[in-house]
């Protein structure tokens, strides 16, 4: 099976990673004491396909595409691990070695990697016209003059679907509605050719008919420009919808990375699996009850000792999963799981 | 137009008639009203007796604001809510005065989405579990003490949280909290708004499930208003879905989701993403947005993103028609048209 998948990625650019992260530590230096918010993750990225990173909340998804770019916000920082970028005909990068106000940095972050948010509004400037903040996008990365800079812009709102592109440039973003905005801000990302776009739960604040608009809008535009997609959600639903690799997160970790047909159909570690179970689903019999997962997620100053999810695992082994952190195991060709249950010993 | 009743047994515990809500847009320098928002206009259903009904609808579709007028947080502008009282009687909610609602309140209570506001920061979880019994003159203070010892059990928290603040809880606690507190006064019929959205999914399935639990324990009458229509199936017994303001279709969660009889009831089903990536991009998408309730369009609500619209449907609005017991659907084309659902099988039965 995974052989097969390996032979239809065919071209020389899609069998070597777009980007690579390896061992990924974020930690939060507080008055109260450290957090990792991200402890070691470790996943790649591949051109012209989605990587799903699902997690609940304080899992550290946001934060990992945050330190890609390296706009973590203080008191975090990047201790720790490597950020390859290797686009096709350029020599690979570590991203985390360059400094994240230094130029290169600066036209990686929004011209090769550019990233949409959950709530636009908050990401658009509200005394600027949407015109004005798409065109100074667009000359920051590119040599174009005003004019073709306003071409452009006029383009790419005819291509996310936004009618009138003229006279929406010159209004403000609170006079878009939610799913408007939301393609605005995609136009915006998209309009200085990323490779790599990083989605942070763009759908999550949209209504489920507007939420199959944006999706649909994003693969399509995947497909037109080749570039790979970090598509990170909560949501299950969404992940099957538009992922082809997923990564799970809890706690900071990645705890399995597979192509999503397996992560739905075997999912290896306790955790996705108890994910799985607890959806509630369309399909189910009315009223029954839901296998759910017990406890919380714990609060980020009290990690548990070895695995992080013991406390809550179901196939816990005392004495080994409350003692050691399981590694990150090659189950198959494309599949990784961070458990001892899957540890060849 | 068929107003949606039921006159045989169960007896509903609340029937909505015709409920009318209009916020009043106010414009210029004398505030002179220029138009209103229709927030709601024009739902009738009726709740059973220990049932859950749950109601669907997408962002502005009036869901919240119904419930609002049935626990009276707002005035209706318009339309009855008859509810029936313990002694067996039956009393019209929107003619009650604050005074006269006042006894009534104990019986209807409110759960809310967001858990973080819903909480006083500044008050321990006694005094905000125990609010309810005080301000209705229950019991002397080691009663409520012992009442809330009692909530607190009943939903899974620790009797030790009780002189704790809500800033020391997760969200699923949060939420657990703002649950006993609408158990307090020994409710018989709990409006629950999204109480589960803000909350993750493990946590999200322990919430419904204690919520089950207890309707089972106190036999509890729902209304569970939701946008998630996976949620909304794995609770309900009936659903309710609106559309600007108006409800479009009611049935058993089976009947709605295996064969909707709606245009819009169809594409909510077909948007909502499936956790299985074999049925990935199958759907149909739904073209423009939801209609602005401050301006209408005239005929069926639906019908500039509907596709199977007819002209019949651009000029007249259609009424609530009983297609099969139990079951209304508001749609002229409701008994020709062969909408999909999703297949459920058997084994759920």
């Amino acid at each position: 099976m995974s052989s097969g998948e390996i032979v239809t990625r065919s071209d020389e650019a899609s069998r070597n990673p777009l980007l690579q992260v390896k061992g990924l530590e974020t930690h939060f230096f507080t008055d109260e004491g450290t957090v990792r918010a991200v402890d070691g993750a470790e996943f790649e990225v591949y051109a012209g396909r989605t990587l799903g990173i699902v997690g609940e909340s304080g899992c550290g998804k946001s934060v990992t595409a945050k330190s890609i770019l390296q706009i973590v916000d203080r008191p975090g920082r990047v201790v720790d691990g490597e950020i390859i970028y290797s686009p096709r005909a350029e020599p690979e990068r570590d991203l985390l070695k360059l400094g994240a106000n230094s130029h290169e940095m600066r036209t990686v972050r929004g011209g090769e990697i550019s990233m949409i948010f959950q709530e636009p509004i908050s990401s658009f400037s509200p005394v600027h016209t949407f015109g004005n903040q798409i065109i100074e996008a667009i000359k920051l990365h590119t040599d174009l003059n005003n004019d073709d800079a306003y071409d452009l812009a006029v383009q790419w709102l005819e291509r996310v679907g936004i009618p009138n592109p003229q006279q929406r440039l010159s209004e403000y973003p609170h006079q878009f509605s939610g799913g408007q905005r939301q393609r605005a801000m995609i136009a915006m990302a998209l309009c200085t050719n990323p490779r790599i776009l990083i989605a942070d739960e763009p759908t999550t604040a949209l209504d489920v008919t507007t939420q199959a608009q944006i999706l649909d809008l994003l693969l399509q535009l995947r497909d037109e420009n080749e570039m790979a997609i970090i598509f990170i959600t909560h949501d299950l639903g969404v992940i099957a919808e538009i992922a082809d690799d997923v990564a799970v997160m809890y706690l900071g970790q990645v705890v399995e990375t597979a192509p999503v047909e397996e992560i739905f159909e075997s999912p290896k570690h306790p955790y996705t699996i108890a994910l799985l179970n607890s959806i509630p689903s369309m399909v189910a019999a009315p009223r029954d009850r839901l296998p759910s997962i017990t406890g919380a997620i714990p609060h980020p100053q009290n990690r548990p000792s070895g695995c992080p999810f013991h406390p809550r695992c179901p196939s816990f082994i005392p004495d080994v999963c409350n003692q050691r952190e399981p590694s990150n195991t090659m189950i198959d060709s494309d599949r990784k799981v961070r458990c001892f249950l899957h540890e060849v010993i | 137009m068929t107003a949606i009743s039921q006159d045989q047994d169960p007896k509903p515990l609340v029937e909505i008639k015709e409920l009318k809500k209009y916020f009043p847009i106010h414009k210029g320098f004398l505030r002179r009203e220029v138009g209103a928002v229709r927030a709601v206009d024009d739902v009738s259903f009726y709740i059973n007796e220990g049932e859950t009904v749950g109601l669907v609808g997408e962002s502005g579709c009036g869901k919240t604001t119904t419930a609002r007028c049935i626990v009276k947080a707002i005035d209706a502008t318009a339309g009855e809510i008859m509810y029936r009282t313990v002694d067996g009687s039956t009393v019209d909610l929107t003619q009650l005065s604050n005074a006269e609602m006042r006894p009534l309140r104990r019986d209807i209570q409110m759960i809310f989405q967001d858990p973080f506001s819903s909480l006083n920061p500044r008050m321990t979880i006694f005094e905000i579990i125990s609010e309810p019994l005080l301000v209705n003159n229950i019991g002397t203070r080691q009663e409520r003490e012992d009442r809330v010892h009692e909530l607190l059990n009943q939903v899974g928290l620790r009797q030790e949280f009780m002189q704790r603040f809500p800033h020391a809880f997760s969200g699923g606690q949060r939420q657990r909290i703002g649950i006993a507190r609408a158990l307090a006064a020994q409710p018989r019929l709990i409006i629950a708004d999204e109480p589960v959205s803000g909350l993750d999914v493990s946590v999200q399935a322990q919430v419904i499930n204690l919520m089950m639990d207890l309707q089972d324990d106190f036999s509890l009458t729902y209304l569970f208003v939701s946008h998630d229509l996976n949620v909304i199936n794995q609770i309900s017994d009936r659903v309710v879905v609106m559309y600007v303001g108006r409800v479009v279709e009611v049935g058993t969660p089976k009947e709605l989701f295996s064969s909707p009889k709606h245009p819009y009831t169809a594409a909510l089903i077909s948007a909502l993403p499936k956790p299985d990536p074999k049925q990935k991009r199958q759907r149909t998408v739904l073209e423009g947005e939801v209609a602005n309730p401050a301006a209408p369009p005239a005929g069926c609500y639906f019908h500039p993103r509907c596709p199977h619209a007819i002209e019949l449907c651009k000029t007249e609005a259609p009424g609530m028609e009983e297609i099969s017991p139990g079951r209304f659907v508001s749609c002229h084309r409701a008994s020709e048209l062969d909408l999909a659902g999703v297949s459920i099988p058997d084994s759920a039965d």
